[in-house]
């Protein structure tokens, strides 16, 4: 399986990035952007119109839930999913209400992390 | 006033070392012929208010106190009493009972009803030692009574004695918000930490089982052995993590419960289900049939979720390899009852009281080599109970033993 969509993974730890873009890679994910913070987020967004975002909640400069405020006014269409450290609720609720599509826990054990994304891409986009 | 403390604390630490040096020095020291009782709190400037109209019991009483120290400060009536109060904030009242305007009895219960349990304690002055009087006393908040005419000694005794359990209900209380705040410091930084560990922790694992599954090259059996001990690692700790994590939040007084009416038994199916997986390495399997009649309970899905995990993981841990795990729903409104039997050693008699506290592990040891931290029942029983539930362990008269949880419908 390849998915040819950009995806863009944001979080501000390398080894963060390191073990979801594995994942990704494994989902067959051939284009992939990165950034640290938010505000890069969102210069990466506006250059590279990614189909995907996954997108940190706790970061320096601009935090996650700014970053989706301001992609969803650049764009309905892409799908994004916030990464949580905790199930902290109140977050989870106010991106889901802010237009975010889903949200996986970082901690959670790779294979349902998998699960959970391949799901999203089924969802959201034709996959060859 | 951490000072005090500290003269206390050094007082009590400091005693019991003379004593030792003395009993094994050489020839001990001589005793003073009255060894005059060394007392733990400092009297001296304490202050002591005395009311009365008769101002020769005022003398008499100043004169009793002069050579303590204590600050003294006095009045001939009630109205006068409550004023003085406010001013000085007295350590000790010694209050006559007859007074113009106001009582004793009344400004003691005015006292107390401004102040609390943090008024000075009062010491009622009378003349008759009628038992009704001194209940009517006792009533009012005194907490003790001076007969006239004074005996020196017997009201010395008195005055610091009460002066005595003030000043160490005080020092009790700092103590105690002392602790309190260190406590929260403790989950504080506990929540912090775990917080914080929790997402490299995360990282590695995944990154290490990324290693052992060949998705970035084949690795050498002594290669994958490695990788495959660094997941297991990061894995347990992980748990630990997690569970350090919910203490801290359940110390905090964070733990909120979002009830929802939920099919206990879907629940409990996919528990059982996740948790075969895991019974199946040491052939040990979970059976569970549901009940015909849907229990439709008001809980939070993920908290009695974990509640199940850990009963389950629990049964499967402690029983031998090869074991049944039987898993039942029973009762109905008010309260539905799930409980998991294992076929484990049972919980020792001397053990079972201390089951559901915090780090607590038994005797009994896993029986695949699997880790413990001692949290976990004791999580439990917190989310259970914050569901207004109850969780009971008993040891089966066959072997092995049931864990329950009843839970409000």
């Amino acid at each position: 399986m390849k998915y040819e969509g950009k995806i863009l993974l944001v979080d501000d730890e390398g080894h963060v990035r390191k073990f979801i873009g594995l994942i990704l890679k494994q989902l067959g994910a051939t284009t992939l952007f990165e950034a640290g913070n938010g505000r890069d987020a969102v210069e990466v967004f506006k250059r590279e119109s990614p189909n995907l975002v996954l997108l940190d909640v706790n970061m320096p400069i601009q935090d996650g839930i700014q970053t989706l405020r301001e992609i969803r006014q650049i764009s309905d269409d892409c799908v994004i999913v916030m990464l949580t450290s905790l199930a902290n609720r109140q977050t989870v609720e106010e991106a889901l209400s802010l237009g975010a599509d889903n949200y996986i826990r970082k901690d959670t054990p790779k294979d349902e992390i998998l699960a959970s994304l391949r799901q999203t891409i089924a969802e959201c986009f034709t996959v060859d | 006033m951490p000072t005090n403390i500290e003269i206390t604390l050094a007082t009590i630490m400091q005693s019991p070392v003379s004593t030792l040096e003395t009993s094994q020095g050489a020839p001990p020291a001589p005793r003073p012929a009255v060894v005059e009782q060394r007392s733990l709190v400092k009297l001296k400037g304490r202050k002591v208010l005395i009311i009365d109209d008769d101002r020769i019991n005022i003398r008499i009483l100043a004169s009793i106190l002069q050579n303590e120290g204590f600050v003294i400060s006095e009045g001939n009536s009630g109205e006068r009493a409550l004023e003085l109060y406010e001013e000085i904030k007295p350590d000790l009242v010694l209050l006559d009972v007859v007074l113009p305007g106001i009582d004793g009895f009344a400004t003691c219960r005015e006292i107390r009803a401004r102040h609390g349990d943090n008024a000075a304690p009062v010491i009622f002055i009378t003349a008759k030692t009628e038992s009704d009087d001194i209940v009517e006393g006792l009533a009012a908040g005194g907490v003790d009574y001076l007969p006239k005419p004074f005996r020196r000694k017997e009201s010395l005794a008195r005055i610091r004695t009460h002066l005595q359990n003030k000043i160490l209900n005080e020092q009790q209380k700092a103590l105690v918000d002392q602790l309190k705040a260190a406590n929260q410091a403790k989950n504080k930084l506990l929540g912090m930490a775990a917080h914080d560990l929790r997402n490299p922790l995360a990282s590695i694992r995944g990154l290490a089982e990324f290693l052992c599954d060949g998705t970035v090259g084949q690795l050498t059996p002594d290669q994958h052995d490695l990788a495959n001990t660094i997941f297991e690692t990061s894995q347990s700790m992980l748990a630990l993590l997690n569970e350090l994590l919910d203490v801290a939040t359940i110390e905090a007084g964070e733990l909120k419960v979002h009830k929802e009416p939920q099919n206990l038994s879907d629940l409990v199916t996919k528990a059982v289900y996740l948790n075969n997986i895991n019974a199946a390495r040491k052939n040990t399997k979970i059976i569970f049939s549901p009940p015909e009649e849907a229990p439709i309970v008001r809980l939070d899905q993920a908290k009695i979720r974990q509640v199940m995990d850990n009963l389950l993981s629990n049964a499967v841990k402690y029983s031998p390899p090869n074991s049944t795990v039987n898993v039942r729903i029973s009762g109905y409104h008010p309260a539905f009852k799930v409980a998991v039997q294992d076929q484990g050693p049972g919980i020792p008699e001397n053990e079972r009281h201390q089951l559901f506290k915090d780090f607590m592990t038994l005797s009994s040891k896993p029986t695949g080599g699997e880790k413990a931290t001692g949290l976990g029942l004791a999580i439990c029983r917190k989310i259970v109970e914050a569901h207004r539930g109850a969780i009971t362990a008993t040891n089966l008269p066959h072997g092995g033993c049931e864990f329950s949880i009843m839970l409000p419908a």
